[in-house]
């Protein structure tokens, strides 16, 4: 009788390791998949991935991110307006997917001020006033919601930079939050969750030297 | 421990050889592979992505009640049971129907959304076109279909009066929608393009959700709740105002107060009118939004305006007698609307709006006053069954009342309710994503004359290619006579209009050409040979309006630079009211054109904007011919610019004039009652004030967020 209860425990612990060391695995393999993907093909294809995971992982908003930020990567493979904003529609969903399970993730709320900008860039002219609106709402608020997220000061300095430009001098503030930014990327302490977003330094620094050097 | 070991081995094993393999192809409706379509079993990590020959495989644990999920990108999702031996499977998906790739019905409709980038206008587009002074119907006066009428400044539509174009505000009507202006002066709506987020210009078959109106229907659907604090405040050449916006939990509340007086602005720019007193008004707004559940939104909005001006006019014989003039009028629009989902497929919107408009006119010693009370309720019931088909059905009642007091050597009270009950249900269906037909009736009652009626409403769309479709709509309208006769005759017969319209548009890459013809046919309008004379009333008066129209809008070949050109062809004459025959009235005008230009230029950090306008003769009556409506105006011109100027992020200032060529546009002519000792008629030109209109206004935005500022406001 021990015996089978210590069997039957056993099997349980070994499909609980594999219930969660599916997630891992799954998720260690397909993220750094999102950022090496070069072609809009590979690119859904681990889009879906991660969808899968996300629809299977009711309290995880980490794959919706990735997704997420896939989608605006995709947005980048094409040309026409229409497909673009396509597939900027689909990370702004994808990221409310993300909310509905964390609502007040700074992560995934910058995410949306990133489609937003994104969308801007297709075509400012007409698009400025009402998307500048939308996207430093959004990165206003990530800020708000996690100050110690270097992606969401990153993401406002772009902002903020591209703003300054179309209105002409000065900087906006672009190169403070840029400082911000590169100030927690390097002080960060080693992530509790590891798959929580961790990319942005590099681009940073790199934001840094063009636009904000002496 | 031995034994367990084995047993777990065992079952890691068995787990492991319960892998079996799904694969298949997956095709579009045509057969036609499809790539990157994501294939699983529901509720795990197993699945695969489809290749280019549109293949998939993959291995899945799971064996028992096993639910395939075949999913893509602008394709309805398929779920599929598989049970017991499966080897290779074919899936085909069937395109969703969607804003962005069907048909869509555009007979005799001009949109202006954010949300929709196929559609012909954007709401920004009407706040920055020169010469429309941020006002709506300024705005659309550009677009194909209207006829300008300068001394009014309102819409007519098709060889419509301007009555015959009526304005909802998220599904209520809005009585008295034009703010009253000092005579010959284009009259302004009272509401601001900035309150909006989308707005639908119907010049004919509109849906039966609207009726009342027998040209044109102008719906607009207000902003939802706002997600961040500002606060505005204008200062401008004919007044300041403030504003404010303040978020709620799950909603806002935002607040506005203006003031306007020309006095000022008379004393720099000369006006060809004696003022007493120039116009002045005070205007509140307030609107309240709150989102109610997860999809429920309740919006209140409140507009108050009192308002009054005073002339010296001189008598059209002997122009040096100066008669005191006035114009007042207070007026509050109020319009609660409610709508939510109630599940998948139903959802409910629910409104009522309620307007009074008091009025007060004078020319010397003789005096009218009106006052109009009027409500409109509705319920409406959205039932969305697939992507392919909807129905809308609902009901709604209206009524007015007005009182008029006129004072002459006697007063004379009149006054007349009016209620008319509605029921509409419409039904929308696309056999597939390149044929779309919707089709409607609208059931009235009208109390006042016990008329009982249906009205027929079709509209169909077939796609022709990639960017372009052709539609047509066919709609029989109908709507009270107008007050001045109803309030002599309220048994007064309603009046008809049939609507025949044929269009096409190609829209692609920034790049809009539509072209439209129509038909209208009028019927049972009212005739009289004195409007005093209840006694002369018929109802028997006809009319048709037909015409051509263009539009060409391109935001793509010149960077930064969005122009549009319309052109519209009237044909149209009407027996009606005391006409001998059938004529062309006085307020339409043959060939109407526009050019609407709009860049902006990164170097003066500026948008500019040019708009040429054109109206052709109108006609009017020479009282001094035997022939009914014989004169003939000039054309009209007018050449108005804008500027507006980013100062810095949150302060902007804005210059604009309008005809700034100085033209001397005459709209008509006046004449005195009585002959001169030669037996003719003194006339008067009917002109603008002034030539030109010059605006200049400062607009600040005070807001954590600096991304916001009024540039989309102006």
């Amino acid at each position: 009788m021990k015996r089978s209860i210590l069997v039957l425990f056993s099997v349980a612990i070994a499909f609980g390791t594999i219930a969660n060391g599916q997630f891992e695995k799954a998720m260690g393999a397909s993220i750094p998949a999102i950022f090496s993907s070069q072609s809009a093909e590979d690119l859904q294809e681990v889009i879906n991935r991660l969808s899968r995971i996300g629809e299977s992982e009711k309290t995880r908003w980490e794959p919706y991110y990735y997704t997420s930020y896939g989608y605006i990567k995709m947005s980048g493979f094409y040309k026409s307006q229409e497909d673009k904003d396509k597939y900027l529609e689909l990370a702004i969903s994808e990221a409310e997917k993300g909310l509905a399970v964390d609502g007040g993730n700074s992560e995934l709320v910058s995410l949306k001020g990133y489609a937003y900008m994104m969308q801007l860039t297709i075509d400012p002219g007409t698009r400025g006033m009402t998307y500048s609106g939308l996207a430093f709402e959004q990165l206003n608020k990530a800020v708000a919601l996690n100050p110690q997220n270097p992606r969401a000061h990153y993401l406002l300095g772009r902002m903020q930079h591209g703003t300054a430009q179309f209105m002409g001098g000065g900087d906006g503030g672009a190169c403070k939050s840029l400082a911000t930014a590169k100030n927690l990327f390097e002080n960060a302490a080693s992530p509790k969750n590891p798959f929580a977003p961790s990319w942005g330094e590099e681009t940073t620094n790199s934001a840094i030297a063009d636009l904000c050097g002496n | 421990m031995k034994n367990s070991f084995t047993l777990t081995c065992f079952l890691l094993s068995l787990m492991a050889s319960a892998q079996f393999t799904i694969s298949g192809t997956i095709l579009d409706e045509s057969g036609e592979p499809l790539l990157g379509v994501n294939v699983y079993v529901e509720g795990t990590y197993d699945g695969a992505t489809s290749d280019l020959e549109g293949h998939f495989s993959f291995e899945t644990a799971q064996t028992d009640d096993l639910v395939l999920i075949v999913s893509s990108i602008g394709f309805i999702k398929e779920t599929i049971a598989l049970t017991g031996s499966t080897d290779t499977i074919e899936v085909k998906l069937r395109e969703e129907i969607s804003q962005l790739n069907s048909v869509i019905i555009t007979a005799g409709s001009f949109n202006a959304s954010e949300e929709n980038q196929r559609e012909v206008l954007r709401p920004l587009d009407i706040a920055t076109t020169a010469g429309a002074t941020a006002d709506i119907p300024g705005a659309l006066n550009t677009l194909p279909g209207t006829q300008r009428v300068g001394e009014t400044g309102r819409l007519f539509v098709r060889g419509g009066e301007g009555r015959e174009t009526k304005t909802f505000i998220d599904g209520m009507l809005v009585h008295e929608e034009y703010s009253p202006t000092a005579p010959n002066t284009p009259s302004r709506s009272r509401f601001s393009p900035f309150m909006f987020k989308g707005a639908s210009f119907s010049t004919g078959g509109y849906s039966a959700e609207f009726g009342q109106a027998l040209s044109s229907a102008l719906v607009l659907e207000s902003k939802e709740a706002a997600e961040s604090n500002r606060t505005d405040l204008s200062f401008m050449t004919v007044g300041a105002d403030v504003s404010t916006t303040q978020t709620l939990p799950n909603g806002s509340v935002a607040a506005k107060v203006q003031y306007t007086n020309l006095t000022p602005y008379f004393e720099f720019i000369p006006q060809n009118l004696q003022w007493d007193t120039a116009p002045t008004s005070w205007d509140g707004n307030i609107a309240v939004r709150q989102k109610t559940g997860k999809t429920g939104l309740l919006k209140l909005y409140a507009n108050l305006s009192t308002s009054s001006l005073a002339i010296r006019e001189a008598s059209i014989s002997e122009p040096e007698i100066l008669l005191p003039a006035t114009v007042s009028n207070d007026y509050t629009y109020l319009n609660a609307s409610y709508r939510t989902l109630l599940s998948d497929k139903w959802g409910i919107r629910t409104g009522t709006s309620f307007t009074t408009s008091s009025d007060f006119a004078s020319l010397d010693k003789a005096s009218r006053k009106q006052d109009l009370l009027g409500f409109h309720s509705k319920l409406v019931g959205d039932y969305q069954h697939s992507d392919r088909f909807a129905l809308v059905v609902g009901g709604e009642l209206m009524g007015r009342s007005i009182k008029q007091r006129l004072q002459e050597q006697e007063t004379y009270h009149r006054k007349v309710d009016e209620y008319t009950g509605a029921s509409f249900a419409e039904l929308e269906f696309y056999f597939s994503k390149d044929i779309a037909l919707k089709t409607g009736l609208r059931g009235e009652y009208n109390a006042l004359n016990e008329e009982m009626s249906v009205d027929p409403r079709i509209a169909a769309a077939y796609k022709t290619g990639t960017h372009s479709q052709v539609s047509i709509a066919y709609g029989r309208f109908r709507q009270s006579a107008s007050d001045e006769v109803i309030i002599n005759a309220p048994s007064a017969e309603q009046e008809k209009a049939t609507h025949y319209i044929a269009n096409y548009q190609h829209v692609a890459d920034g790049q809009t050409f539509r072209i439209e013809a129509y038909e209208k046919r009028y019927s049972d309008l009212a005739q009289f040979q004195d409007i005093n004379n209840t006694a002369s009333y018929q109802y028997r008066g006809d009319g048709h309006a037909r015409g051509i129209e263009l539009f060409w809008r391109d935001r793509k070949s010149i960077k930064n630079l969005d122009y549009w050109v319309s052109y519209s062809f009237l044909d149209t004459e009407r027996t009606y009211r005391n006409y001998p025959g059938a004529y062309t009235p006085p307020f339409a005008s043959s060939h109407n054109f526009s050019v609407v230009t709009k860049k902006f230029i990164d170097q003066l950090k500026s948008q500019v904007g040019v708009t040429y306008s054109f109206a052709s003769a109108r006609t009017y009556n020479d009282r001094n011919s035997e022939r009914f409506l014989s004169g003939r105006t000039p054309a009209y011109h007018d050449l108005s610019f804008n500027i507006s100027y980013l100062y810095s992020n949150q302060i902007i200032i804005h210059a604009m004039v309008n005809n700034a060529l100085g033209i001397n546009n005459v709209f008509g002519y006046e004449y005195a009652s009585e002959p001169d000792t030669n037996g003719v008629f003194a006339r008067r030109a009917i002109t603008p004030p002034a030539k030109r209109f010059i605006f200049l206004g400062i607009f600040i935005t005070l807001s954590k967020n600096k991304g916001i500022n009024q540039l989309p406001n102006l």
